[in-house]
This record gives C-alpha cells, sequence and structure tokens, in this order.
C-alpha cells in the first residue's frame, strides 16, 4: 500500500464541498423518490375523497344533476317546524283505586265540550259529571279534534302512584298525540305553556331537511352504536377465553391457530353468502336444528334477517364471527409477551389461577387489548359490508347504520350532498373514540 | 428451623435425565451454591425445590416436613428470578406487597414489612415508582425484596446478577452475603460463575450433567477436587490438565508427560504402579517463570515449594494489570500460566518455567476421580 494514494473512502467527502454528487449517488432525493408514491396514494384517494365529500355536503348535489349550488350547512341542520308531541295525559289522580276504575269504565259517556276562552278556545273532558280541562288551542277545530282523541281514540288505564292513591292516564300506544306545528321555538315555547292543561309526557319534535332533523338518521346513529359496542363486547368475551385456550401447549395448537383466522382472512363478500343462507327464512339450518331437536316447533321458526329484534342480532354475530380471530390473535400476541418467569413468580406467591388472571395477565395485556380494540372499534363502526349483504339495513331500517344509510340516501336515492353530510358525522365520532382510547393507553404505558 | 434436604431427587423430560438423583442436605440459615455450567442441572433442581417443577421421583423436606406435592404457596420459598420477574404495572411497593396482599395480611403489618424491606434495600425513596422507571440495579433490589418480604424459611436465588453490568454484580455479590448475615433465612444460590460461587458461598454444590460432582467449602473445593471436572471448573484461569503415566520408582516416583517431559512427584502412594495411565491437573497460578539462563531468584523459590523444570516456547502474553496470563508451549503441550506483569515474558522467547509439584493433581482418565 502507497502511502502517498488517499484512501477511495475519503474521496465523496472531500469532494463534496468542491462539487456536487451525481443524482444517484445522493441519497435524499432517493428516499422521496420512494416516498412519492404514498404521498399521491393519500392525496388521490384518502385526501381528495374526504375533502371532495366535505365540498359535497355544502351543496344541492344530486345523482343526475350536473349544477350543484353552495346551500350553506342545509344538509346537516335545516329547522323547518317545531311540534310537541304528547302523551300520558293524567287525566285524575290521588283518587281511590275503585273511583279511578269506575271513571275508566265512564269512558263510553266522556264528551269533550269546547267553550271560548281568551280569545281561544278551551276543551274539556266531561266524564260522570267531572270537568276535566284539557286543551286551549285558537281553533274550536282543532281542540275538539284533539280533545275528542284523548277522550277516545286514547287508552285509558289505571296507574297506582307512589302514595298509594291511583289515577287514571290517557296513554297512545302507537303514536303520540302532535300538537303544531310552529314556526319557531318562541312560538312553541309558549303554546307549550298554554295549550296543554293537564300534566303529560310531552318532547319537542324538530322538523326539516337536515339531516339532525331526520329520525332515520337518529336510529341510524343509535344502530351503529349498539352494533359497534354490543359487537366489541361480545368479541372480548368470546376472544379472551379463546386466546388463553390457545396460549396453552397441547397436540394440534399450531393447526387450531391457523385455522382460527379463517373467518377473518376470507372475503366477508363470500363467507356472508354462507350466513345468508344460516340465517335464511325458510331454509335457516338453524331453525331447522331447533326444530329438530324439539326446541321449536315448525310454526314459530325465527326470520333471523325479518324479525327487527333477531336482525341486529343477527348482523351483530356475523361481525363478531368474523371479527373474533382477530382480537384472540392480539391477545394471544399480548399474553404470549408475558415472561413465563412473571407467571412463575405470580404462582410462588401464591396466587391461583384466577388472581392470575385478574392481577397480572389482564393488566399486562392490557396496553395491546387496547389497540386492538380500537382497531376494532373503528372497523365495526365504519363496517358496511357486513349489514349490507345480511339485511341492507332493513327490517324497517333496524339495523341502518351511519354507513349504509349514507349509501341509501347518497347513491340510491340520489341525495349525494346529504349522503356525504351523513358519512362526515362518522368522522367526528371516531375521532372523539380515537382521542380516548389514545389518551387512556398513554396513561396506561 | 428450615433446613432443607433432597432425597434420591430425579427429574426426567421425556427421555432426557436432567437430573440424575442427588442426594444433598443443606443446614439451616446456610448460604449454599449449586454452580456449574449451563445444563448442568442447578437450575431444574432449583426448581423443583420452588416446586415450578414436579419431582419425577425422590423426596424433597423443608424443616423435616415432605414438600414434593405441595404447591409453591404452601411451601415456605421465596424466589428470586434471573430476569427479576417485577411485575411491570405495579409500582415497587405493590410488587413488594403481593405475596402479602394474596395471603391477606392485615395492612399495618404489609406497611411495617415494606418499610423494613425498602430500608434494609435502600428503596424507600422509589417506593412509587414503576419497574421501568428503575435502573438495573434498583429491579435486582426490588426483586430481592420482594422475596425477602414473605420472610419465608428458604430463599432461592435463580442466577439474580446474571443480567448485571460486571461492577454492579461485584458491589450486589457483596451486598446479597451481607444480607444474608442479617435475615435469619436458608440461601440457595444458582449461578454458572465460579467467581460468585467461590465468593459467596458457605458451601458449594459443584454439578454436572445432572449429578452432584462436590460438596464443600469454597477452600476445600479449591484445594481438594474430587474430579477433574471441578478441578477445571473452580479458578479463573482454569487448571491445565496434561496426559501421562507413572514413572520411577517407589521411593521417587514421577510422571511422564508427551514429549518426554518427565517430572517429580512429591507424593510416596504411587510408587507401586509404574506405567499407571493418569492426568496430571496443575493451575495456573502454581507455574513459576524464570528467564532462560538465569536462576531463579530466592523469593520465586520460595514461592515454588516443589518446583520442576519446563522449557516452554512463550505463545500469547495477556497483560491483566497487576498480574498477566501467558499461554506457553511445551513438548507436552500449551498450557496457561499467571505470572506478576514485570515478569519480562515475551512472545517467541524460549524460557523454563517452573511447577509446583506439590500443588499438582493427578486424575485418573477413566473416572476421572482425583488420584
Amino acid at each position: 500500500m502507497n502511502a502517498s494514494e488517499s484512501p477511495p473512502i475519503a474521496a465523496p467527502a472531500s469532494a463534496a464541498g468542491a462539487g456536487r454528487l451525481r443524482l444517484f449517488d445522493r441519497e435524499a432525493p432517493l428516499g422521496y423518490a420512494l416516498v412519492l408514491p404514498a404521498v399521491l396514494y393519500l392525496l388521490l384517494f384518502i385526501a381528495y375523497p374526504f375533502l371532495m365529500s366535505i365540498g359535497m355536503s355544502f351543496t344541492d348535489a344530486q345523482a343526475g344533476n350536473r349544477r350543484w349550488t353552495f346551500v350553506g350547512p342545509v344538509n346537516y341542520s335545516k329547522v323547518e317546524s317545531y311540534e310537541i308531541r304528547a302523551n300520558d295525559f293524567v287525566l285524575a289522580s290521588g283518587l281511590t283505586e275503585s273511583a279511578a276504575r269506575t271513571m275508566a269504565r265512564e269512558k263510553g259517556d266522556a264528551r269533550i265540550v269546547t267553550e271560548p276562552a281568551a280569545a281561544e278556545y278551551r276543551a274539556i273532558l266531561d266524564v260522570g259529571g267531572r270537568r276535566i280541562p284539557l286543551l286551549q288551542l285558537p281553533k274550536e277545530d282543532d281542540a275538539a279534534f284533539l280533545g275528542g282523541t284523548i277522550a277516545g281514540d286514547l287508552d285509558w288505564r289505571v296507574d297506582r302512584e307512589s302514595g298509594g292513591t291511583y289515577r287514571l292516564v290517557a296513554h297512545a300506544s302507537d303514536a303520540p298525540v302532535t300538537v303544531g306545528s310552529f314556526p319557531n321555538r318562541a312560538a312553541l315555547e309558549r303554546e307549550r305553556k298554554e295549550a296543554l292543561l293537564i300534566p303529560a309526557r310531552t318532547e319537542i319534535r324538530t322538523n326539516g331537511k337536515g339531516v339532525l332533523q331526520d329520525p332515520n338518521f337518529r336510529l341510524a346513529l343509535k344502530n351503529t352504536f349498539q352494533y359497534t359496542f354490543g359487537t366489541e363486547a361480545i368479541k372480548l368475551l368470546l376472544g379472551v377465553p379463546c386466546a388463553l385456550l390457545l396460549h396453552r401447549r397441547f397436540g394440534g395448537r399450531r393447526l387450531l391457530r391457523g385455522l382460527i383466522v379463517i373467518p377473518w382472512v376470507i372475503p366477508i363478500a363470500l363467507s356472508a353468502q354462507g350466513w345468508l343462507w344460516i340465517l335464511d327464512s325458510t331454509y335457516s339450518v338453524i331453525n331447522w336444528c331447533l326444530v329438530h331437536w324439539g326446541i321449536l316447533s315448525p310454526g314459530r321458526i325465527i326470520n333471523f334477517r325479518g324479525d327487527k329484534n333477531w336482525a341486529m342480532l343477527s348482523v351483530i354475530a356475523v361481525n363478531v364471527w368474523r371479527g373474533f380471530p382477530f382480537t384472540t390473535i392480539v391477545i394471544l400476541a399480548g399474553l404470549t409477551a408475558i415472561p413465563d418467569e412473571i407467571l412463575e413468580r405470580a404462582r410462588l406467591d401464591g396466587a391461583n389461577a384466577l388472581q392470575r388472571f385478574v392481577h397480572v395477565i389482564s393488566p399486562m395485556i392490557r396496553p395491546i387489548l387496547l389497540v386492538s380494540l380500537l382497531f376494532s372499534v373503528i372497523f365495526s363502526f365504519t363496517d358496511f359490508n357486513t349489514i349490507w349483504i345480511i339485511t341492507k339495513g332493513g327490517p324497517y331500517d333496524q339495523t341502518q347504520v351511519l354507513s349504509t344509510y349514507a349509501y341509501q340516501i347518497g347513491v340510491n336515492a340520489g341525495y349525494l350532498g346529504k349522503g356525504a353530510a351523513i358519512s362526515l358525522f362518522m368522522f367526528p365520532l371516531t375521532a372523539v373514540m380515537v382521542f380516548f382510547m389514545l389518551r387512556f393507553l398513554r396513561r396506561e404505558a | 428451623m428450615a433446613d432443607v434436604v433432597l432425597d434420591g431427587v430425579e427429574k426426567r423430560f421425556g427421555d432426557v435425565c436432567a437430573v440424575a438423583g442427588i442426594d444433598l442436605a443443606i443446614k439451616d440459615q446456610e448460604f449454599l451454591i449449586l454452580v456449574g455450567p449451563s445444563g448442568c442441572g442447578k437450575t431444574t433442581t432449583l426448581r423443583m425445590i420452588a416446586g415450578l417443577e414436579e419431582v419425577t421421583s425422590g423426596d424433597i423436606r423443608i424443616g423435616g416436613r415432605s414438600i414434593t406435592h405441595l404447591p409453591p404457596r404452601d411451601r415456605d420459598i421465596a424466589m428470586v428470578f434471573q430476569s427479576y420477574a417485577l411485575y411491570p404495572h405495579m409500582n415497587v411497593a405493590r410488587n413488594l406487597s403481593f405475596s402479602l396482599r394474596l395471603r391477606r395480611t392485615r395492612k399495618e403489618e404489609i406497611e411495617r414489612r415494606v418499610a423494613e424491606v425498602a430500608a434494609i434495600l435502600g428503596l424507600t425513596e422509589h417506593l412509587h415508582r414503576k419497574p421501568r422507571q428503575l435502573s438495573g440495579g434498583q429491579r435486582q433490589r426490588v426483586a430481592v425484596g420482594a422475596a425477602l418480604c414473605r420472610q419465608a424459611g428458604v430463599l432461592l436465588f435463580d442466577e439474580p446478577l446474571s443480567n448485571l453490568d460486571a461492577k454492579l454484580r461485584v458491589h450486589m455479590r457483596t451486598e446479597l452475603k451481607r444480607l444474608h448475615q442479617k435475615v435469619k433465612s436458608t440461601m440457595i444460590y444458582v449461578t454458572h460463575d465460579q467467581v460468585e460461587a467461590m465468593t459467596m458461598g458457605d458451601r458449594i454444590v459443584i454439578m454436572n450433567a445432572g449429578r452432584i460432582c462436590q460438596i464443600g467449602t469454597p477452600v476445600e473445593v479449591y484445594d481438594r477436587p474430587a474430579t477433574r471436572f471441578v478441578g477445571g471448573f473452580i479458578g479463573s484461569p482454569p487448571m491445565n490438565f496434561f496426559d501421562g503415566e507413572i514413572a520411577g520408582n517407589g521411593r521417587e516416583p514421577s510422571v511422564r508427560l508427551a514429549g518426554d517431559l518427565v517430572l517429580p512427584l512429591s507424593r510416596a502412594d504411587l510408587g507401586d504402579s509404574p506405567g499407571r495411565r493418569v492426568v496430571l491437573g496443575i493451575r495456573p497460578e502454581h507455574i513459576s517463570a524464570a528467564p532462560s539462563g538465569r536462576p531463579l531468584s530466592d523469593l520465586a523459590w520460595a514461592a515454588v515449594g516443589h518446583p520442576a523444570r519446563v522449557p516452554v516456547v512463550i505463545e500469547v502474553v495477556e497483560p491483566l494489570g497487576h498480574r498477566a496470563v501467558i499461554t506457553a508451549r511445551s513438548p507436552a503441550g500449551s498450557f496457561q500460566m499467571e505470572t506478576e506483569i514485570h515478569a519480562g515474558l515475551r512472545p517467541h522467547e524460549a524460557v523454563d518455567l517452573w511447577f509446583d509439584m506439590n500443588r499438582a493433581y493427578l486424575f485418573d482418565p477413566e473416572t476421572e476421580r482425583a488420584i
């Protein structure tokens, strides 16, 4: 080795000051080039649709309509009128049981009389010689009609009061009595104070075109929470014991660990076809088994997708079946990460199996459990596939969730702006959930 | 009384015999070390005492009571694990008191014991920290403290110092020894480190291949190794071994090594077996140097009781500071010696070295037992 030769490694470093390196020898441009596809993807497929739907939710965009005009937040909230919805009118209270029952029996003879009162009309119930003022409305017809509804159409019920006395209540079993509509809140409040003369359970209904005024949206929101948290609770209840089981050493453990992820890895579009058959209204295997074992009579088979009580349970069951392998695998990973020595020490410290689980295992897997919960809550909250394939939101919107409702309104009905507004409601909700979970997670760690 | 007796204890994993029937009596309040290379069965033995492994056959008794089939929590034992096994989600105080809380000990009693143990181990100001906020040495002390809190009759240690850095390990060695003098518990301590074994134990049990090779005080196992394995295991750098055979006559016995190197023996009980194959063992610290051509100084002569000259060529010199380890090649094979750093030996130099034959050991090549 000749001492005058400069070592080859040093050459680029000394040359860097004098002249620029060749493009392909520099590292920074390569880094940007490698990141570029991901950035483009995020911009094109995440950022652009997201911003687009925000913009669209403020327009009157409709399918087939080329011109979108800015309409402000009407898709979110646009109040047109208010109504008072009243129910459970207390006709009389503080009665003895026999007096209340006598009055209830006299319902057939009850009459409504109207008489003018301070430029308005008052409906008075005349039952068994008793005069009970019910309503006071500007128009005589309205007063007579609503009074007649309470007197004749509603069921009269005798309720026991807390003091041992009895009262007579007029109860609407299907739809409450509606008073209104009122153009604004002030008119509503004035009427609420003055119109109803007897105690009743009232609520205010807001009518309008916006999503917030849409009762179906509220139902979808309630269903979404029911679906998400029902699913997650069952997933945890199933996932923890499954993970504990798969953590034990036994023959075929590896095989079982592989098999358990199958529901999660096969496309839901395929597996849901199986579920459609399992939950079929006529050919359901569950019904067949129940009938075959003599648990159900053939005439009373369960309509899993058509019965409003069973439909939500059915979609939750499918989502649990699909999602619990993920929970199990994540918990299993958490269990595997617990060093054997810690569990051995717990045994030496005198902890039995339950105490080991409560005091050692569950606190140690809690962080990873929370991460898995975070993921699967978001997946369930935004889940579209399962519900769309199994029930399409039915029956009567009983399984309608935000994602399917947004699709119904935005795509099927063509109200793109309103559909965008519905789907955007999921964003702040998931953001809040993520925020709290991450904060909890950080406090744990 | 927490004396521990192992009676023919055996452990098999399928066809593999991990512990092959050991008998051991550990006195109350003794500090006993189980030492051996990895896989020798020392940890398995400890885990059987702890109740973490089933005993295949044999009996274990603590304080005269058979505990072989009792669950770990009923055995009057506490254990310190190699990885400390602290509960990461509990602070130090709760880590210390976990076993007491499971036993529903009274609250004041728990607080008293935690405070006492924390004071002994210098953990008082860390009681509210989580394990991950502690240094390795502090975690180690918490692990020891958690075992102490139990006030068990027997404390088991499974290589508790092996995750510490060298300096801290030396410090904790002293700490544990001091602790043993303070705490009236029997301690059984597993290590693979012969230095730990020598410095800490009242008695040392040297194990190999699932069997006990020798039980004795540190001085006994150093001075009178029962087998070739013990000789090679205890001491650092390890003992040198040479194959050879007995030569000479009854009055002046000697051993002939390879390369026709004949060294006189200082023992009179071997003369009637000339030609017997033996293994000569000599520790590096029992070999002295004198540069070639120069006689040994008086001082060096005094150190070597029964010197035998061995001509060598120096191969490697490894200075340690106050001493140096020298690898030398003799006609009988390469060996190591320890000498003063200023002995002036240089690689490739041909010198004479002197074996102290008073301190040499003979082993049987078949049974490996000391002769």
